[in-house]
C-alpha cells in the first residue's frame, strides 16, 4: 500500500492532534496572578493571613508563625485585642460564618512565645540612624521594620517601661501584661536602643533629635483625654475621673477611696474596659454610651463580655447635668438619637422627649477619647484637626525626614492600626532614605480583592466557626485573669482548615483537573509562590474558563486578549 | 486537607492517551469526560467511536486525539463493533488489551441499543461508556430517547412531553458486572469508576452526564457547575450496579436544594412553568424513592457542598 | 490470447487426493466445511432461513473440536457484519454467512466494510426479499448489494462453494476487498451431493495465514475511520476501484493455483459446449446445472447451444465475457432476479458489457425463475428455441 510521498492517507492515522493551534480560538486568557484577600485588604497591617493560615492547616506552626511576623512582630497581642476587621469581609461567610482568624493569630501568638521563637534577625546595617519617639504600638512596630531592614533604631518613650498603651491602656483580663512585655522584649532583641523615661518634651529637643537622626518616627500616642467640663462643675473635684486615668491607677494600685457605685461615659473600647476593670474591683458599675448597641465603637464581644459581667448598659443615652447629693452624686440623663445629618465621625446627640432618667453615682468616669500632645512637634510638623498630618502610605509629615503615626497620627484608636501605621512608616522612612530594596507599602482595596463571586465554595466542606472558650464569669469577677482561652491545637487546625485561602494558589490542581484541552501543565521547576506553579499552554488553551469557574479561590483569572 | 471533590481519597492516575489540539468547542464538558475516561483506561486500549461529538473530537484524518487505536464505526454498531476487536484481540493471545467504546446517548439510548442489549446478555468483554448530553447534540440539538422530561430540543421545541429512559437500570436489568453513573463536575469519581470497570471483566456500562454547551444553553465556562448541581439537586443520582442488584449510592442530594436550582442554570429550561418545575421535583423525589428502595438503604449523603 | 480457465471437472466424481475426504453433504455443510478449512478465527453470525444449516455445522465442528473458532452469536445480522468488520481489522480472519433480509439489513456495513478494505468472506444463500414473506432462491438480495464493494462469487453446487469459499479468503486478503459467495436456496443450500473436503494442510498450504500490515493494535497506534475531506474521499473510493479491477486476474491466479493444488478448478466463468455456438445460454447459480442437461439434449439434437456460465459477478468481468462470445450470435440470459424498472440484472449488465464491442451478439433476457419458480431443463430448452427464432427486445422478458 504505497502512496505518493505527501499525500494524506485516507485511512488509518499517522499522527495526533497535538500539532494543531487551538489556541487561535481563545478570546480570553486565563492568567495566575496573586489576588488579595478581603482579610488582607481589611488588616491594618496588611497581614498575608491566608498564607500563614495555610501552614496552620499543614502543621507548619513556625513557618505559619514566621509568615504572620512578617508584618506583625506582635500577634500574640493582636490576637487578643485586635478588633479583627480582617473577618469583616471574609469569604466564609457564603458557606456558614466567617474564619476565626483572631482566634488563630492568638494561638499562633502564644504557641512561638511558649516555644521562645525568635524574630527574623535584622538586616545587615545600612548605615543610618532613625529616632523613635513613643515606645507604643507604632513605636515598637517601627523599630522592628526597621531593623528588618538595617537601620540603627532609638526608641525614646517617656515612661519606665516601653509598652505604650499596650502596657498602661489595656486591662490584664483582656491583655496580660507579660505577654506584651514578651513580645515586645523580641523586639527589642533585635538590637533596639532603648531609651525609657526620655521625654521629647519640647520643640528644642526635636530638633536636636532631628539633627542626630537620619529621620525620626513621631508616635507619642493620645495621652490627653477629653473632659466633659459640664461634668466636673457639678460633681467637684476628685468625683470625675478619666478613663486612663483611672486604668493607670488600678494597674498601679491606687483606687481605694472612690466609692462603691461607679458611672462610666463613653461607648469605646476605653469605657468597656474602665466598666469592666471596675466590676472585678467590686464597683457597681452603670455605663452610659451615646451610640446605641449596634453602632457602639466598642467591639461587639466585650460588650456582651461587660454585660455578663453585670455592667448596666444605658444606651443611646448621655448626661446632662451632675449634682452632689448626700448620698452620692446624681446624674440626670436622658435618652438620645444621634443627628443622622450630622458630619461623619461628629456625634450630635438630639434628646429624645420623655426619655429623661436618673441614675446615682459616688464617681464617674470618663472614657469619651484621648488627643495627643504634639507641642514638642508642631513648630516642624503640621497638625489637622488636632493629629499629625502623615501620608497614609509612608506616613511622611510636612517635614523632610519626619514621619508620624498611631493615635499622634489619627483618630482610629486600634492597635493594629498603630502597628500597621509603624510598618508603614518604616518602609516610608527607608523609601526617604534610599534603601536599595524597600519600596512603599501599597494598600490594597477591597475592589482588588477576591470576591464572593470569585470563590467557588463547592470544595469546602460545612464546618462549624470555633470560638474561643471564655472563663466563666463567677471566676472572670475575682481577678485579672485574661477572659479568653487559647485555641487547642485540634480548634487551630479545624479553624485553618476553614479558610478558603481566597487570592493565594495553593495548587490544589483544580485547574488542572477540569481543562478539558489539558492546556494547564503545572511546571514543577516553578519555585512555590502564590501564583502557583502552573502554566497555561498558549497553544492548546480555548480561553473556555472553566479554570478560573472551578479555581476555589480566585487565583486565576481571565484577561482579554486584545491582539 | 480540604475536600476538593465527592471522592477526596480517590487520586487520579491519567495516563497520557487523550491529547490537546482536539476539536471540542471550549469548555466542552464531554472532552472532559473523554480525558477521564481515556486517561484512567490507559494505553492498552482499542476504543470505538459511533458517529458523535466525540467522533468529532477525535480528530480529522489523519490525526488522532487519542494515543490508541480508535475505530469509528456507525451510529447503531459501536457494542458489536468492540465485540468484534475484543474476540479478535482474545484470538491473538492479546488478553491485556482493553476494549472501550465511547458512545452518545443517541448512539446508546436509541439506535445503537439493540447491540448493547445483545452485546450485555452475550456478556461481552467491554467497557462501555457512554457520554450522555441528553440528545442528538452534533446534528444540532434533536432529542434523544435520553431527553429529559420537558427538555426544549430543536425536535421539541415546546418542551419533551416524555421523560428518558433510565439507561442505568436498564443495563442493570441485564445483570453485567458493573454498571454506573458519573459527571463531569466529580472527576475523582469518574476516574474511580472508569479505573474500577477497567479490572473487571464482561460488559462494565458507565454513562455519563456531560452537559453541552450549545444544546443545554450553559456558558463556556459553566459545563462543571452544572454538572455538580446535577448531583446535588438529586437529578442525576451517582451510583453504581454490581451484578445487577448490589447498589451503592456514591453522592447524594444536598439537602434542601430543589431542582430548580439545577434547572435554571439551562436555557432548555427556560420555558418552564413553576407548575412544570414542581412536576420534574416530584418527579426526581420520586426516581429517588425508587433508588432508595433498590439500594435497600437510606440514603446518606456522602457529600456536601454548596454553591453561590 | 485467452485468461479463460474453463471448468473441466463438473461431470462425474471429483478426484480424492491424500488427505481429503469425500462425504454427502448440502451445499450448507459444505460451506461450513470449507470455512473450516479457511481457519477463519471469528465467525460472528445471526440465523436465518435457509443459512441456519451453516451456522449449525459450524457450531457441530466447533463443539467437537474440529474447528477452533470464537462463534460470536449476535443479536441481529447487522451486529454480526459490525462485529465482522472490526474483528477483521484488529488483524485476525473472519467469516460469516446469511441470506435475504439477513443480507438487507447487513447492506449499510457491507458498504463500511469494502470501505474499510476489510477482507471478510461471507456466504449468502440467495432467497426472496420480502415484503410478501417467502422463502424462495432468487439472487435479487445479493445482486441488490452489486454497489456495496463487495466481491461476488456465484456457485453452482456444494463442492463449488467449498471450494470457493477458501478461494474467496485467498482473493479478499490479497487485495483488501470482502468476497461473498452465493449459492441459492434449497436448490444447492439444501441439496445433499458427494463432496471432496480437500485436506488441511493442502489448504494450509493454498492459504497462508491473515496478517495485515494496518490493523487496530495499541503496539501500532494507528487508528481508523476519521473523518476525510473531500479530496481523500474521492482517493479512497478510486483506491477501492482499482483495488476491484485487479479481481479478475487475482481470481483467476488464485483459481488456477487451488487447481494445481486440490485437482478443482472453475475459472471465473466457464464456457460450456461452446464450440460453434449459434446460442449460447447466459446463467449463474444453480441454473447452470439445469442449463448443462438442455444444452446436451439441444446438442443431442444437433442444436448449435452452449452454457456461458457466469461465476464473478462482481466485479463483471468484462474483458472476459467479451471473449467468451465472441463469434456467438445470439446469447439467451436466464434469471432469477428481478429488478424493477431494470428486469433482470444480468441481462442488463451483460448488454453494458458488451455495449461498443465489434459485432456484438444479441442479447434476450428472461425472467424464468423469479421468486424460486422451477425452471427445468426443458423450459430452457423451449426458451432457448424461442430466442432462436425471435429478434430480442431490450427489456427482459417475463417467460414461465
Amino acid at each position: 500500500m504505497s502512496r505518493p510521498p505527501n499525500e494524506i492517507p485516507t485511512i488509518w492515522t499517522t499522527g495526533f492532534t497535538d500539532v494543531f493551534n487551538t489556541g487561535t480560538w481563545r478570546a480570553a486568557t486565563p492568567v495566575y496572578a496573586w489576588r488579595p484577600s478581603p482579610c488582607l485588604v481589611d488588616c491594618p497591617i496588611d497581614n498575608a493571613i491566608p498564607r500563614w493560615i495555610k501552614y496552620i492547616s499543614e502543621g507548619d506552626y513556625q513557618q505559619a508563625w514566621l509568615e504572620l511576623v512578617e508584618t506583625n512582630p506582635f500577634p500574640a497581642v493582636t490576637g487578643r485585642v485586635c478588633h479583627h476587621p480582617c473577618e469583616g469581609h471574609c469569604n466564609r461567610e457564603v458557606l456558614e460564618a466567617v474564619v476565626g482568624i483572631n482566634g488563630l493569630e492568638h494561638f499562633l501568638g502564644d504557641h512561638a512565645l511558649d516555644h521562645g521563637w525568635a524574630l527574623p534577625e535584622a538586616a545587615e546595617p545600612v548605615g543610618k540612624r532613625v529616632a523613635v519617639v513613643g515606645g507604643g504600638p507604632a513605636g515598637l512596630s517601627c523599630a522592628y521594620h526597621l531593623r528588618r531592614l538595617g537601620y540603627q533604631v532609638t526608641i525614646f518613650e517617656a515612661r519606665e517601661r516601653l509598652g505604650g498603651l499596650l502596657r498602661h491602656g489595656i486591662p490584664e483580663y483582656r491583655l496580660a501584661a507579660q505577654v506584651a512585655d514578651r513580645e515586645i522584649q523580641r523586639v527589642v532583641d533585635l538590637g533596639v536602643e532603648v531609651r525609657t523615661s526620655t521625654s521629647v518634651g519640647d520643640s528644642q529637643a526635636f530638633a536636636q533629635l532631628r539633627e542626630e537622626y537620619d529621620a525620626v518616627f513621631v508616635a507619642v500616642g493620645a495621652q490627653q483625654a477629653k473632659r466633659l467640663p459640664h461634668l466636673d462643675a457639678g460633681a467637684g473635684a476628685g468625683r470625675v475621673l478619666d478613663g486612663l486615668d483611672y486604668l493607670r491607677r488600678c494597674i498601679e494600685g491606687a483606687t481605694r477611696g472612690l466609692g462603691e457605685r461607679m458611672t462610666v461615659i463613653g461607648g469605646g473600647s476605653a469605657a468597656v474596659d474602665v466598666a469592666r476593670t471596675a466590676r472585678r474591683l467590686g464597683h457597681r458599675v452603670s455605663m452610659v454610651a451615646l451610640e446605641t448597641r449596634a453602632v457602639m465603637p466598642a467591639q461587639r464581644e466585650e460588650v456582651e463580655e461587660a454585660l455578663e459581667e453585670g455592667v448596666a448598659l444605658f444606651d443611646g443615652a448621655m448626661v446632662t447635668r451632675v449634682e452632689a447629693t448626700a448620698g452620692g452624686l446624681r446624674l440626670d440623663c436622658v435618652k438620645v438619637q444621634l443627628d443622622p445629618t450630622a458630619p461623619a465621625g461628629e456625634l450630635r446627640p438630639l434628646p429624645v422627649d420623655g426619655g429623661g432618667f436618673v441614675l446615682e453615682a459616688d464617681v464617674i468616669v470618663t472614657a469619651i477619647g484621648q488627643d495627643p500632645n504634639l507641642t514638642a512637634f508642631g513648630g516642624d510638623i503640621r497638625v489637622d484637626a488636632g493629629v499629625a498630618a502623615a501620608a497614609p502610605d509612608t506616613a511622611a509629615t510636612t517635614a523632610a525626614g519626619v514621619f508620624a503615626g498611631g493615635d499622634a497620627a489619627g483618630t482610629s484608636r486600634f492597635v493594629s492600626v498603630a502597628i500597621g501605621d509603624g510598618r508603614r512608616a518604616a518602609y516610608g522612612i527607608a523609601a526617604y532614605l534610599g534603601h536599595p530594596d524597600a519600596e512603599v507599602v501599597v494598600r490594597h482595596t477591597l475592589e482588588q480583592a477576591v470576591n464572593r463571586n470569585e470563590v467557588n465554595v463547592f470544595y469546602f466542606d460545612f464546618a462549624e466557626r470555633n470560638e474561643k472558650a471564655k472563663a466563666p464569669v463567677a471566676e472572670r469577677l475575682t481577678g485579672f485573669a485574661e477572659v479568653n482561652r487559647v485555641f487547642t491545637p485540634e480548634q487551630a487546625a479545624a479553624e485553618a482548615a476553614r479558610c478558603l485561602t481566597c487570592g493565594t494558589c495553593i495548587e490544589c490542581d483544580n485547574c488542572f483537573v477540569f481543562c478539558p484541552d489539558m492546556a494547564v501543565k503545572k511546571d514543577d521547576s516553578k519555585s512555590d509562590s502564590p501564583e502557583g506553579r502552573y502554566v497555561i499552554l498558549d497553544q492548546y488553551c480555548k480561553g473556555c474558563g472553566l479554570c478560573v469557574a472551578e479555581c476555589p479561590r480566585g487565583a486565576v483569572h481571565l484577561e482579554q486578549v486584545t491582539q | 486537607m480540604e475536600p476538593f471533590h465527592a471522592e477526596p481519597n480517590y487520586i487520579i492516575e491519567e495516563a497520557p492517551v487523550f491529547s490537546s489540539g482536539h476539536n471540542a468547542c471550549p469548555g466542552c464538558g464531554e472532552a472532559l469526560a473523554v480525558r477521564y475516561v481515556l486517561n484512567s483506561m490507559g494505553p492498552k486500549t482499542v476504543a470505538v467511536i459511533p458517529p458523535s461529538c466525540i467522533a468529532i473530537i477525535s480528530g480529522p484524518q489523519p490525526y488522532s486525539s487519542m494515543r490508541i487505536p480508535v475505530y469509528q464505526t456507525t451510529l447503531e454498531a459501536s457494542a458489536a463493533s468492540a465485540a468484534g476487536i475484543r474476540r479478535a484481540l482474545v484470538r491473538q493471545g492479546k488478553d491485556d488489551v482493553n476494549v472501550l467504546v465511547i458512545a452518545g446517548d443517541g448512539g446508546t439510548y436509541d439506535i445503537g441499543f439493540q447491540a448493547l442489549s445483545g452485546a450485555a446478555e452475550r456478556n461481552e468483554d467491554m467497557v462501555y461508556v457512554c457520554l450522555d448530553n441528553e440528545g442528538y447534540m452534533n446534528t444540532g440539538a434533536q432529542k434523544s430517547s435520553s431527553t429529559p422530561y420537558l427538555a426544549y430540543t430543536t425536535s421539541t421545541p415546546g418542551g419533551k412531553p416524555n421523560d428518558k429512559k433510565d439507561i442505568a437500570e436498564i443495563m442493570a436489568a441485564h445483570r453485567v458486572p458493573y454498571v454506573a453513573t458519573a459527571t463531569v463536575g466529580y472527576p475523582e469519581d469518574l476516574a474511580r469508576k472508569v479505573a474500577k470497570a477497567k479490572e473487571m471483566r464482561g460488559l462494565r456500562f458507565i454513562v455519563v452526564l456531560t452537559p453541552c454547551l450549545d444544546g443545554w444553553g450553559v456558558p463556556d465556562d459553566g459545563a462543571v457547575r452544572v454538572s455538580r448541581l446535577a448531583v446535588q439537586t438529586g437529578f442525576f443520582p451517582l451510583y453504581e450496579v454490581e451484578e445487577g442488584e448490589r447498589y451503592a449510592i456514591n453522592v447524594g442530594p444536598t439537602p434542601g436544594w430543589p431542582v430548580e436550582r439545577y434547572l435554571e442554570t439551562q436555557r432548555r429550561y427556560r420555558h418552564l412553568t413553576a407548575d412544570q418545575v414542581a412536576a420534574i421535583q416530584a418527579h426526581v423525589d420520586h426516581k429517588w424513592s425508587l433508588l432508595h428502595a433498590r439500594a435497600k438503604v437510606e440514603c446518606v449523603p456522602m457529600f456536601q457542598g454548596a454553591e453561590i | 490470447m485467452t485468461t479463460l480457465t474453463t471448468g473441466a471437472s463438473q461431470a462425474g466424481m471429483p478426484e480424492l487426493l491424500p488427505g481429503d475426504v469425500r462425504m454427502l453433504l448440502t451445499g450448507n455443510y459444505a460451506v461450513s466445511y470449507g470455512a473450516m478449512r479457511a481457519r477463519p478465527q471469528v465467525v460472528p453470525i445471526y440465523p436465518i432461513t435457509p443459512q441456519t444449516p451453516i451456522a449449525e455445522k459450524i457450531s457441530d465442528l466447533q463443539l467437537a473440536g474440529e474447528f477452533d473458532v470464537d462463534l460470536m452469536t449476535a443479536e441481529s445480522e447487522h451486529s454480526a457484519m459490525s462485529a465482522c468488520i472490526t474483528a477483521s481489522l484488529t488483524g485476525v480472519r473472519v467469516f460469516t454467512a446469511t441470506a435475504s433480509q439477513g443480507l438487507m439489513l447487513m447492506h449499510e456495513m457491507l458498504h463500511y466494510a469494502s470501505g474499510a478494505m476489510t477482507p471478510i468472506v461471507m456466504v449468502n444463500v440467495n432467497r426472496t426479499i420480502g415484503s410478501p414473506w417467502g422463502f424462495w432462491p432468487d439472487q435479487t438480495d445479493s445482486l441488490a448489494q452489486r454497489d456495496t464493494g463487495w466481491i461476488q462469487l456465484y456457485t453452482e453446487n456444494g463442492q463449488e462453494s467449498l471450494d470457493t469459499v477458501i478461494q474467496a479468503f485467498r482473493i479478499a486478503e490479497q487485495l483488501l476487498v470482502p468476497a461473498m459467495v452465493i449459492h441459492e436456496a434449497f436448490y444447492i443450500s439444501h441439496a445433499l451431493e458427494p463432496v471432496v473436503v480437500p485436506a488441511q494442510e493442502r489448504v494450509d498450504e493454498y492459504l497462508p495465514p491473515f496478517a495485515p500490515q494496518h490493523r487496530l493494535d495499541p503496539e501500532i497506534g494507528e487508528s481508523w475511520g476519521n473523518v476525510v475531506n473531500q479530496d481523500m474521499f474521492y482517493r479512497h473510493r478510486k483506491r477501492l476501484g482499482e483495488a476491484m479491477a485487479r479481481v479478475p486476474e487475482t481470481a483467476i491466479a488464485a483459481d488456477t493455483e487451488y487447481e494445481a493444488l486440490m485437482g478443482r478448478g472453475y475459472g471465473i466463468l466457464e464456457r460450456y459446449r461452446m464450440e460453434g455456438a449459434e446460442i449460447a445460454v447466459v446463467a449463474f447459480g444453480a441454473m447452470c446445472g439445469t442449463a448443462r442437461v438442455a444444452v446436451d439434449r439441444l446438442r443431442e439434437a444437433g442444436v448449435s447451444v452452449g452454457l456461458l456460465k457466469i461465476k464473478l459477478f462482481r466485479p463483471f468481468p468484462i474483458e472476459q465475457v467479451r471473449a467468451a462470445v465472441a463469434g456467438v450470435p445470439k446469447l439467451v440470459v436466464m434469471e432469477r432476479n428481478f429488478s424493477p424498472g431494470v428486469g433482470g440484472v444480468l441481462h442488463q449488465e451483460l448488454k453494458a458489457a458488451l455495449y461498443g464491442m465489434a459485432d456484438p451478439p444479441q442479447v434476450h433476457g428472461y425472467l424464468a425463475g423469479v421468486g424460486g419458480v422451477n425452471v427445468s431443463a426443458r423450459k430452457i430448452e423451449e426458451l432457448v428455441g424461442k430466442a432462436m427464432t425471435e429478434e430480442p427486445v431490450a427489456e427482459s422478458v417475463w417467460q414461465r
